[in-house]
């Protein structure tokens, strides 16, 4: 066989890879044609609604459900919880039981003629207060019962470093819980049909494992992993929430098996934000020390929050956050608490890490008088292990940032924001991220007629997967984009990667290109023996088949030869044969506007400059940056669960009080890719996590600089700014 | 949701008719940007839903020497889409152009605004300091009640089952004067106000001294709430800043603001005075034909 190089060529040498290319699909989401999960409407569908847990910590003492099976329209009750051992409810929000009916209205009724009674037990839903989780014993303990951290961790002697140096700052920061607030909520359409020799279940499943959620499936009903077929075609949000078949996924299956029926299970809008994923909290005392020069020598953090009933918080592995000064004492604890459980949020840890970290930097650099870019530049030189491989790019990026966001001439110092009442400022932060591509398979076929496709038990989060898949493929191929067939959504393909990690990219795009390679090799092949060329010579563009720039015969024509068996080659992920790598590193910058009478913060401008190696397509690269810009200014402005002490209730489940940002809101978003030659030879790396990780940081830092106070706690509400300028 | 019948008279008599038999338990439908949200979340269960959009009366929109009319179910968009009522009114449009985004301006209705009743209604202080007239259609004939009598509590109001609002009508706009609203929302737009402030003044020639002003608040009391009190501290009073802080002391002292997740009682009061004062500088600026900047908190 022809073996073509496995490279992704020379740079510039490219039609599409590269380029801005519109999402392939994208007419299909816009115009409504593109069927999600709820959209799922089979003949004899049944529509379940769910009764929830209205208890932060409760027994369920009582559920009769005949009145509910009773009403004309029901029919079949699923019990997630019961008397007896399986009673417990431990947070609000909590399933409880899901009713299918003909109708949702319908299913309502059911839900509402359940006979439910609790025996309510104390709750904890503070994330914030130490001492009053201390006082409910809500802490870790060893087997004596003695309070002991998660993390206690102790680099070089600290003390005497804080003692030696010339300046300290000591500061208090912190940043709430988050829900995941996923468009689409989670759910499930199921259909059980042990008829045919098709698969028995086929959960069209709101996911971003259509891989691996089927074996969770089966092994529940204790079916074959091959008896379920999962499809998710589109997806309206996972954030890292949509890993699992989920409970609500099993009880969909289950009621379809019970009724004959297909089911829908989707959560409604409270349950979508209380039961399936938060991010964690994480509040923490810090003392940072400092040369003059700004050369950082100690850190010292002690940090506390909560995931939930689990009892963690934010990694106290990772603090600080990228800068690793040679003396550090770390310190983590967290509460158990009975609110809704943690899962993956958009790069896990690092929003959080990061917005204590650089916030206590930025302060103190403030002390030194230093801005904060020259205290990052005097510290590039003392980056952990993960950040280390970027420093260099983080000199060059935060130069890149500066100058798009016109740093120096509009710089000033701490507090001097102006002398009206709406006060102006600048903040940066910056983060890193791995990226790295995993264990993934892409099928290439090339039929006889011209046709080409890839197909990949992967998904597309809506981040453009589809859309690189087959930019991938007509590249190779040397066809235009709406030439090939770009497949995903299914584990009927062949096995693809979660996507979850800022991994898809990577690997989707390099199992292609290696399966497209080996696909166009067979094919030079057959066009080498027809056309007596020699294979080595051949190349591929413009629909043809291309000898030392002769044309030797259009793509037809090569194919035409290729008989009924179309060419099939299946390429692998992860190779180390320098198509993708990993580790990405960015630099945010933001300017707001601080209304110091009303406690609003405007933003101005945000500034991302990222690197991630090769870009395949840059407008939805562009556009992962822009969504994580604002799930950043959301995070930092106004978004966070809150709980209400007294019920334990979380008492803002719905899109009114809880707070996303409006367009108004966002501002005027910048991002650039920082892409040199040596960034593009290092191959595609994940984006999807990084662009969020430091937006909260820097906003929190802007807000600092223009009002001379540290607002402590993201979101900065109003209110919280008003209270830290009454303060200071 | 709960199933309802629904009725679409196309005239005055036939409405009142249909809303009088159900006595209580049917509801109009205007523009339905609240209503149909309350029926699909169960807070309210009509029985009847009563479309008025095809009622005359109800879609007049007129303005001549005497005043402006403004039929109950007018939507936002035709409102601020004149440039005279922009321009005499500003304080109506201010709030119309807030109220949700486009597609919701398209359908909802300052009528529906004030007869939903809520606290927060970003048009009610808007009518209030303009000196609006609700008319009243009913069983018992037509009754008139001022703007600011009109809202009873929460959610509730002085219409009587059967009663239907029909217009709103404002006096002419006096020589020298300028309107505004703007409410306090922790987002930059499409937010329920934390504190909403409407204020109307009227200056002398000169343009230097207020002669009278009215201002009313929302989202600080149970009801859009009229402070008169703040209108007579100020009147005859120089329009410069001492007046504008004594005004906002005024309207501070005046309002019983609750706590909830949207803001501390003492930080409403805070807002109330801040606000009072930005919006009777804005009215002022426009009284002198000065361009304002609406964007919040800007």
């Amino acid at each position: 066989m022809a073996e073509r190089e496995v490279t992704w060529g020379p740079r510039g040498s490219h039609t599409l890879i590269g380029k801005e290319v519109s999402r392939i699909d994208g007419v299909e989401k816009a115009s409504g044609a593109a069927k999600y999960t709820n959209d799922m409407n089979q003949p004899g569908t049944l529509f379940a609604r769910l009764l929830t847990c209205t208890h932060a910590k409760a027994k369920v003492t009582r559920l009769n459900v005949d009145k509910a099976k009773a009403i004309a329209g029901v029919h079949t009750v699923y019990l997630f919880k019961d008397i007896g051992e399986n009673a417990e409810c431990n947070y609000d929000g909590e399933l409880v039981a899901a009713v299918a009916a003909e109708t949702a209205d319908i299913a309502e009724d059911g839900v509402r003629a359940i006979e439910v009674a609790y025996e309510v037990l104390p709750h904890v839903v503070d994330e914030q207060d130490l001492e009053a989780a201390r006082a409910a014993k809500r802490l870790k303990y060893d087997d004596d019962g003695k309070e002991v951290p998660l993390v206690d961790r102790t680099v070089g002697d600290p003390d005497k470093a804080i003692a030696d140096a010339d300046v300290v700052h000591t500061g208090y920061y912190g940043i709430h819980t988050i829900s995941h607030m996923c468009l689409e909520p989670h759910g499930a359409h199921c259909t059980w049909d042990e008829s045919g020799d098709g698969p028995k279940l086929t959960a069209r499943h709101s996911t971003q494992a259509v891989s691996t959620t089927g074996p969770q499936f089966a092994s529940q009903f204790g079916l074959d992993a091959s008896d379920v077929r999962v499809i998710c075609n589109y997806i309206g949000g996972g954030f890292g929430s949509k890993f699992a078949a989920d409970i609500w996924g099993w009880a969909a299956a289950q009621m379809s098996k019970d009724t004959g029926r297909p089911v829908r299970l989707m959560l409604d809008r409270a349950t979508e934000l209380k039961t399936p994923g938060t991010r964690p909290s994480g509040f923490a005392n810090v003392t940072v020390a400092a040369t003059k020069d700004g050369k950082i020598t100690a850190w010292k953090s002690h940090h506390w929050g909560t995931n939930g009933p689990q009892g963690g918080t934010i990694d106290g592995n990772q603090m600080p956050y990228v800068f690793d000064p040679p003396n550090k004492h770390v310190v983590s604890q967290g509460i158990a608490t009975d609110c809704g459980p943690n899962r993956a949020w958009r790069a896990p840890n690092h929003p959080q890490l990061c917005a204590i970290t650089d916030t206590a930097l930025t302060d103190l650099a403030a002390k030194l008088n230093m801005s904060p870019v020259d205290l990052y530049k005097a510290n590039l030189d003392q980056l952990d292990d993960t950040a280390k491989e970027n420093s260099k790019l983080y000199a060059a990026e935060l130069d890149r940032a500066a100058e798009l966001m016109e740093w120096e001439k509009k710089w000033h110092a701490h507090g001097k924001g102006g002398n009206g009442p709406v006060k102006r400022g600048l903040g940066v932060a910056l983060h890193r991220w791995g990226g790295q591509s995993v264990k993934c398979s892409s099928e290439v076929r090339i039929f006889a007629d011209g046709g080409a496709q890839a197909s990949i038990g992967s998904q597309d989060l809506g981040t453009g997967t589809r859309t690189v898949i087959a930019m991938v493929l007509a590249e190779t191929c040397g066809l235009p984009l709406e030439k090939v067939k770009a497949r995903l959504g299914s584990n009927e393909y062949v096995y693809g990667n979660p996507s979850g990690g800022s991994i898809t990219v990577g690997s989707v795009t390099g199992a292609t290109r290696r399966a497209a390679l080996e696909a166009t090799g067979i094919l030079f092949d057959k066009v080498a023996e027809k056309y007596k060329v020699d294979a080595k010579t051949l190349s591929l563009g413009d629909e043809a088949v291309w000898s030392d720039k002769k044309k030797v015969c259009s793509w037809k024509d090569a194919c035409r030869l290729i008989g009924p068996e179309p060419i099939t080659a299946t390429g692998p992920s992860p190779v180390a044969d320098g198509l993708t790598s990993k580790l990405v590193g960015g630099v945010q910058m933001a300017d707001v506007s601080v209304d110091t009478e009303t406690g609003v913060i405007r933003i101005n401008r945000m500034v991302a400059v990222q690197d991630c190696g090769l870009v395949i397509n840059e407008k939805t690269a562009k556009s992962q940056v822009y969504g994580g810009l604002i799930m950043g200014i959301a995070y930092a402005t106004n978004e966070e669960r809150i709980m209400d002490n007294n019920s334990g209730r979380y008492i803002n489940a719905d899109m009114e009080t809880y707070k996303l940002p409006r367009i108004g809101d966002i501002g005027e978003l910048i991002v650039e890719f920082y892409q040199p030659d040596s960034e593009y030879n290092r191959g595609v790396v994940g984006l999807g996590e990084p662009p969020v990780i430091s937006t909260g940081a820097a906003i929190a830092n802007a807000v600092a600089n223009a009002t001379g106070v540290r607002v402590p706690v993201l979101p900065m509400t109003p209110k919280r700014v008003l209270d830290a300028l009454a303060q200071a | 949701m709960r199933d309802f019948e629904y009725e679409a008279p196309t005239t005055l008599a036939n409405a009142i008719a249909v809303l009088a038999k159900n006595n209580g338990s049917a509801r109009p439908l205007a523009g339905g940007t609240d209503l149909i949200d309350h029926v699909r979340c169960g807070r309210l269960e009509p029985d009847v839903v009563v479309d008025v959009k095809k009622i005359d009366e109800l879609n007049v929109l007129e303005l001549n020497d005497s005043g402006l009319r403004l039929g109950a179910a007018t939507p936002c968009y035709r409102i601020y889409g004149c440039p005279e009522i922009s321009q005499q009114y500003a304080a109506l449009t201010d709030s119309c152009r807030i109220i949700g985004g486009i597609q919701i301006q398209s359908r909802a209705s300052v009528g529906g605004n004030i007869c939903n009743s809520g606290p927060a209604a970003d048009s009610t202080p808007s009518v209030i300091v303009l000196g609006g007239i609700c008319v009243i259609e009913g069983p018992g004939g037509r009754r008139e009640v001022p703007a600011e009598e009109f809202c009873t509590g929460p959610g509730k109001n002085v219409l009587k089952p059967g009663e239907l609002l029909v217009e709103i009508k404002f006096p002419a706009r006096p020589a020298n004067s300028g309107s505004h609203y703007r409410r306090f929302i922790p987002r930059n737009e499409m937010d329920i106000a934390v504190v909403g402030v409407g204020a109307s003044v009227v200056l002398d020639d000169s343009k230097e001294n207020i002669v009278s002003a009215r201002v009313a608040l929302g989202a600080v009391a149970p009801t859009p709430l009229y402070v008169p009190a703040v209108g007579d501290a100020i009147a005859g009073q120089p329009a410069n800043e001492d007046t504008l802080r004594k005004a906002g002391a005024v309207a501070k002292e005046l309002v019983t603001p609750i706590t909830d997740m949207r803001g501390t009682a003492e930080y409403r009061v805070h807002l109330t005075g801040v606000l009072t004062e930005r919006v009777l500088q804005a009215a002022i600026s426009r009284a002198r034909g000065e361009a304002i900047c609406t964007k919040i908190g800007h």
